[in-house]
């Protein structure tokens, strides 16, 4: 009898226990794998912890592919409650993987769009809480040394003075390079924004293999200019590197995201998270300098210093176009592979034929002809050629290529093969024209 | 007869444990992600045609011979390096041999990420080298572009290899040799040319092989010098791409592999035979003579030029760690101690993983490594060879492969409490432990076969068994390699990255080299970065140091001063 | 071939650290000469060779060759051939590569160098082998060679250190004989590094014993034998019986009581001890002789019985010329040893 209620009265207090474990579930640790940097984390973990008394944040860190592996090989016996990452790449893989769990926030007072982008994902896996600006930084002592210009626009970075003095990330490796491509695309049209970016690519000193290596590079001063996301030149600046930053009139603005993962060990806690990011106290903290990133509150930029980027109220920042997610989604593969065959492992090519153009150029400015002058555009048009249509990149054998699946026309090495000779080709033809071109006019 | 039997049940009982080590801990993780490169995406069927993409297409082709090109020569360039100083160490009584010693081994211990922006800044296009030659003399070096960079950031960071080894060589040299030499008339650099050089051939190129399959395999180096046109960094970039299911990346795994088992092979074949320095009777190296103090001072010339080479990472290091701001100019803006200041409180806990997990897998190593050894030299299984290999191989392996590897094997693996397997520190350890391996396996190798086999008859002859005879006398005598072993094993695991990405789960088991990495996201976390990394080659310096001296010790007080 | 050369030893003292390794050693050796060095291990006989080669250096005294002092020359620049104890045959070079080393050396023409290496090669009976390499030859094969890259120099002088010491018993004695056919071909002054006093004895004109660093003599193999100047040569070479003992008036008196006469003009030097070779000894019956005593043991060696004789307290050995089974005295007998005065040797140690 004694030993029955001694049972009894364990088992019951272990009830209250786990009950009280889970009233005390939205506390406790939630762990949050991310690929932002501690500048960031550091100051929201303790504003969370401070709303919400009793949480802890755990925050692992990892960069967003790594990320993304992580949660897939663990899946089996997941111990992470949320993925919280910029562009929405990574989030429509784990998406389509089934490692989300839908929620949607019940925060009010978040617009819609901000910029382009609508700020959740439609079906809600994963929303947005900050978008920020891309634009143009560049290194001061480094542009005065070399006496190079100042940039205002992103055609700028086409011209001849910007030659070898550029850098970008891949789009294949930063995801919110990836969708300023695409919204070069999408805004100037398939063919007209390939030539753009091959045009500023012909420029390019280097295509890093991740989005803080631009701003790295600018830093140091080994590369003039870099096409990056504004936080990472402002919190350069603020960390008293000597460089500068512009928006261009267009300016592509791209959002930041957190999800829940599946079978999230701290559910509840996961929600609160969220919850937190969207209220007030988390949009307000998005304006410290050390995070600077754009909120989606729009009710927050009343706090914000002046001169602080409004994408609800300034006109470069409005998006001149709504952002077609769809679109994206179909051709992301081949965009990413496109600028890898045809950019990024064919740049001493592309950069020996812009080269070529470029002295054109400049020698038609002082002496015109006709015949060099259609030569050059010829070079110019082989260079902006490209090997499929933009229905062929959204076709599902194009992407069926990618993913393996049945309908594919052929395999992916194949594609990769063929687009990377076709650039070859291309732009050894175009330097040809640029060499005769040239000779004609001196 | 009963006594063999035991003898070798004992053995096989040593291999099978081993090739289980090796299997669940290399073979099968790896295994369950390359084998994507024998299948068809999206099929799952067998085949090999991804293989026959791989030799189509052109960037692959190219990074093979890019990636060729630059592991011979760094074996070049590491081996101009390191013969000067090989040379005055071994031929002179020198006292800077000191200087080369202690710090010869420092360009092994390169913090990720941080090193390379080191070098960027002094050697860089607009580095400190650079802008100086700019402003005084209109031109510039390119030191740091394209292949070239990667070779010369790859032989300063593998010259201590090439240094130890050919030292070692040329110190296993039968001294009657040399004199039989300067009998007939040769004497000087000319000797050395004929009869030193010649005979330490073969016991350099087994490190030399070892050197051109590490850099053949290195993916961290290229990327950060942005070079991308090399297989390793290739593999990298196509199996951390989200998104697309990309069996090339483990093909070109596949083939990372496929070169570095070639090579041991090749290197093996070329040595069959030929290993001069252990069939000589005498030993005693080469002859030491005094240098005269033009020499003297020509020889300190030479020391100081190539140690100032090599070191330049951590003096770029060092500069970045006290640095307020630092670009595009030849020296820091200022000073300051902010950046020790801002990792002090998160470092001790670093600092402790760090040691833990070094000195852990590095115990794992040699252990390991000099069982493989003995099992290779001593006994006469049936595939003993074959454990060498597989441990060999994992010098191919991207580290980011065995990470995904082991979170797929392990992370369903429960314990009792429902915590994954994968999440405890031991399998970070077992990670890096396994990645350093080959160079323990190497180096118990070599000192192994400087062991004749009588030394261990003569015990037995007088009663021992197999198992005291090793402790007795084998282990012993082979402290020197063993040594040699646990500290490169150590020193490299000090600074281990890509594989410790994906496993750490936590900032609680956290080594220096992640916290690093976190700090390197932003561009106000640069010089704390250096900061935590001066202090990484810091303890990985000293508790070199201690080691050494304990093992001189107890070296000398059994009087094997080796 | 070049005019043999005499080597001059002055006065040299070599220590290493505190171990005095040379002491005082004087010592010439003509030209032409087949010399030994022949002592026990640690006598100081390599170190010697090696500071006439030029790999160790004295603190005082000096060596001459051919009347020059060679200290200030390097080990290159002396010109004396030497053979080493490991043969020291470099594996990475075949044998014609090895043989023609120092000749590449002396920058000869290379014609020169191929028609002294088939010469050298030849010599040795060895032509047929320059396209091997060292490790596929036999021990003698190899010590041919070493011997054949020396000699091609055609050096002042040859110096072998211990160059027998590898070889199998039967491949001495027909190696060392070609050794010596060959230094009297080629006239050349060689020094032989030994501890075997057969080696010593069978090929060298002249013998320099030595013990802890010093000389303790230096004669033919027959002076050595039949006069040795101390104990130490005396039983060195050739088997020697030593009987403790003093000198009393003109008789010597060997512990025991046993006295022998003294014959006039020889005086026993003090400390020393009687000294003579078992074959110059014959056994009596008569008991009157002064040595005498029970016979311990018989060793029957063919031509020759060897006796061990108890007398006094020390046993000494007899040989004895072998005619018949009846002449053989037994085990126990009583014998007198008879000792031709002039066999009798009083040798200080």
């Amino acid at each position: 009898m004694v030993r029955l209620s001694a049972v009894v009265t364990t088992g019951f207090a272990l009830g209250l226990v786990l009950a009280a474990g889970a009233a005390f579930a939205q506390t406790g640790k939630v762990t949050v794998v991310t690929s932002f940097s501690k500048d960031v984390t550091g100051p929201l973990k303790k504003a969370f912890e401070k709303a919400v008394p009793g949480a802890i944040l755990e925050v692992q860190n990892r960069n967003t592919n790594a990320g993304v592996k992580f949660l897939e090989e663990t899946k089996a016996n997941n111990q992470v409650d949320l993925f919280w990452a910029s562009a929405p790449d990574a989030f429509e893989v784990l998406k389509g993987k089934k490692l989300l769990s839908p929620y949607k926030p019940k925060a009010t007072g978040i617009a819609e769009k901000v910029g382009s982008y609508p700020v959740n994902d439609k079906d809600g896996f994963y929303s947005g809480f900050a978008a920020s600006g891309y634009g143009i930084m560049w290194n001061e002592r480094y542009v005065k040394a070399n006496k190079l210009p100042t940039p205002k626009e992103w055609q700028d970075l086409a011209t001849a003075p910007y030659f070898d003095h550029v850098s970008i990330s891949a789009p294949s490796r930063s995801g919110t390079t990836h969708l300023t491509i695409e919204t070069i695309l999408q805004g100037e049209g398939w063919d007209k924004g390939w030539r753009t970016t091959k045009e500023i690519a012909g420029n390019l000193r280097q295509v890093t293999d991740r989005s803080f290596g631009v701003p790295e590079a600018v830093n140091s001063g080994q590369v003039g200019y870099g096409i990056v996301i504004d936080f990472f030149a402002f919190s350069s600046q603020g960390a008293g590197f000597p460089v500068k930053f512009v928006y261009p009139s267009v300016t592509t603005l791209v959002p930041a995201n957190v999800g829940i993962v599946a079978n999230a060990p701290n559910k509840a806690g996961a929600e609160a998270f969220i919850e937190f990011l969207l209220s007030s106290a988390g949009q307000e903290a998005l304006l410290e300098p050390t995070i600077r990133r754009l909120p989606v509150r729009p009710e927050t930029y009343g706090k914000a210093p002046a001169g602080y980027p409004n994408p609800f109220k300034d006109k470069n920042l409005q998006g001149l176009l709504t952002f077609n997610a769809e679109l994206s989604e179909s051709r992301t593969a081949a965009v990413d592979t496109l600028f890898d065959q045809l950019i990024t492992f064919q740049l001493e090519p592309l950069k020996a034929a812009t080269k070529a153009l470029h002295d054109v150029d400049a020698a038609l400015a002082n002496k015109d002809n006709a015949q060099a002058r259609a030569l050059a555009k010829e070079g110019h048009d082989l260079i902006a050629a490209m090997p499929i249509s933009a229905a062929q990149a959204a076709s599902p054998e194009i992407r069926a290529a990618f993913t393996g699946g049945k309908q594919k026309s052929a395999r992916q090495a194949e594609l990769e093969q063929q687009w990377s000779a076709f650039a070859k080709e291309k732009y050894s033809a175009a330097k040809a024209k640029a060499d005769e071109a040239l000779k004609l006019v001196r | 007869m009963a006594l063999a039997g035991t003898r070798s049940a004992g053995q096989a009982t040593l291999a099978l444990a081993i090739a289980l080590f090796l299997g669940v801990f290399l073979v099968v993780p790896v295994a369950t992600v390359i084998y994507v490169a024998f299948t068809e995406k999206g099929g799952g069927a067998l085949t090999l045609i991804n293989f026959l993409d791989f030799a189509r297409t052109d960037l692959f082709v190219r990074s093979f011979w890019n990636s060729v090109y630059v592991s011979a020569m760094t074996v070049v360039w590491a081996s101009a390096l390191a013969l000067p100083l090989a040379y005055l160490t071994t031929r002179f009584e020198f006292r800077g041999a000191m200087l080369v010693q202690t710090l010869g081994f420092l360009p092994l211990v390169m913090p990720p990420f941080v090193g390379a922006v080191a070098m960027q800044l002094l050697f860089g296009r607009n580095g400190s080298v650079n802008l100086l030659l700019d402003g005084w003399f209109d031109f510039k070096i390119g030191f740091m572009e394209g292949l070239n960079g990667v070779i010369f950031l790859q032989a300063i960071h593998y010259f201590p290899f090439i240094l130890v080894n050919l030292s070692a060589a040329l110190r296993n040299i039968d001294r009657a040799m040399e004199e039989a030499a300067q009998n007939l008339g040769s004497h000087g650099l000319r000797l050395f040319r004929r009869i030193a050089l010649p005979l330490a051939l073969p016991g350099y190129i087994a490190g030399a092989s070892l050197v051109f399959v590490k850099v053949f395999d290195d993916v961290a180096t290229p990327l950060l010098l942005n070079v991308k046109e090399m297989l390793a960094p290739q593999a990298y970039l196509r199996i951390t791409s989200i998104g697309i299911d990309d069996p090339m990346g483990y093909v070109i795994s596949v083939v990372l592999i496929g070169v570095a088992v070639a090579t041991m092979w090749a290197s093996a074949q070329v040595l069959k035979g030929k290993d001069y320095a252990t069939t000589q009777r005498g030993g005693g190296g080469l002859a030491r003579r005094k240098l005269k103090p033009r020499e003297s001072v020509l020889a300190y010339a030479v020391v100081i030029l190539i140690l100032a080479l090599v070191l330049a990472p951590h003096v770029g290091l060092l500069l970045l760690s006290f640095a307020t701001v630092w670009s595009f100019s030849p020296l820091p803006d200022g000073y300051t101690l902010a950046h020790y200041a801002r990792v002090l409180d998160d470092s001790s806990v670093y600092i402790k993983n760090t040691l833990l997990y070094s000195s852990l897998a590095a115990a794992i190593d040699v252990a390991i490594g000099g069982a493989i050894a003995y099992l290779v030299l001593r006994t006469r299984l049936p595939g003993r060879q074959w454990l060498d290999w597989a441990a060999s191989t994992a010098l191919a392996v991207p580290g980011v492969v065995l990470g995904i590897g082991y979170l797929r094997a392990f992370y369903g693996v429960k314990l009792p409490d429902g915590t994954p397997l994968a999440a405890l520190w031991i399998v970070i350890v077992l990670a890096i432990a396994i990645r350093r391996l080959p160079y323990a396996l190497r180096a118990a190798y070599a000192a192994l076969q400087q062991i004749s086999v009588s030394l261990e008859e003569a015990a037995e002859n007088l009663g021992a068994t197999k198992a005291r005879t090793v402790r007795r006398i084998v282990v012993p005598l082979m402290t020197g390699g063993l040594l040699a072993g646990f500290v490169t094993s150590f020193a490299t695991a000090a600074v281990e990255l890509s594989a410790v990405l994906m496993l750490v789960q936590s900032n609680f088991d956290a080594p220096l080299a992640y916290g690093l990495y976190v700090l390197m996201q932003t561009p106000a976390g640069r010089g704390a970065g250096a900061a935590l990394g001066v202090i990484a080659v810091i303890i990985v310096a000293v508790c070199m140091g201690v080691a050494q001296l304990a093992a001189d010790r107890s070296q000398r007080a059994r009087g094997l001063d080796i | 071939m070049s005019k043999a050369v005499g080597i001059e030893i002055v006065g040299v003292n070599l220590s290493y650290g505190s171990t005095h390794v040379l002491k005082n050693v004087d010592l010439a050796v003509r030209p032409g000469e087949f010399f030994a060095f022949l002592g026990p291990s640690g006598c100081g006989k390599t170190t010697l060779l090696r500071l006439i080669a030029g790999f160790a250096q004295a603190q005082t005294g000096q060596v001459l060759l051919d009347g020059q002092d060679v200290a200030p020359l390097p080990p290159w620049k002396r010109d004396v051939g030497m053979v080493f104890q490991s043969y020291a045959l470099w594996p990475h070079m075949t044998v014609a590569k090895n043989v023609a080393f120092g000749l590449e050396e002396r920058r000869l023409p290379r014609a020169e160098i191929n028609r002294r290496v088939a010469q050298a090669l030849d010599l040795v009976g060895l032509a047929d082998y320059a396209g091997r390499r060292p490790a596929q030859l036999s021990g003698g094969q190899q010590q041919r060679v070493a011997v054949a890259r020396t000699i091609a120099i055609e050096p002042k002088v040859l110096l072998l250190d211990e160059p027998l010491s590898n070889l199998d018993a039967r491949m001495r004695v027909s190696v060392r004989r070609e050794l010596r056919a060959l230094q009297q071909r080629l006239g050349l002054t060689t020094i032989f590094v030994t501890h075997d006093q057969e080696e010593a004895n069978t090929i060298c004109d002249r013998i320099a014993v030595m013990d802890a660093g010093i000389i303790r003599q230096v004669g033919t193999p027959m002076e050595l034998y039949e006069n040795p100047a101390n104990l130490f040569v005396a039983s060195f070479l050739g088997s020697a019986n030593i009987l403790d003992g003093h000198a009393t008036g003109d008789a010597f008196e060997v512990v025991g009581g046993m006295r022998l006469p003294l014959p006039r003009g020889v005086v026993a030097p003090t400390g020393a001890k009687l000294v003579f070779r078992p074959q110059h000894a014959s056994l009596t019956s008569s008991v009157a002789s002064p040595l005498h005593g029970p016979v311990t043991h018989r060793e029957f060696l063919g031509a020759t019985v060897r006796y061990a004789i108890r007398v006094g307290d020390s046993e000494i050995l007899v040989d004895a010329p072998f005619q018949s089974v009846g002449e053989l005295r037994d085990v126990g007998d009583p014998v007198g040893v008879d000792l031709p005065p002039q066999r009798a040797l009083y040798l200080a140690a």
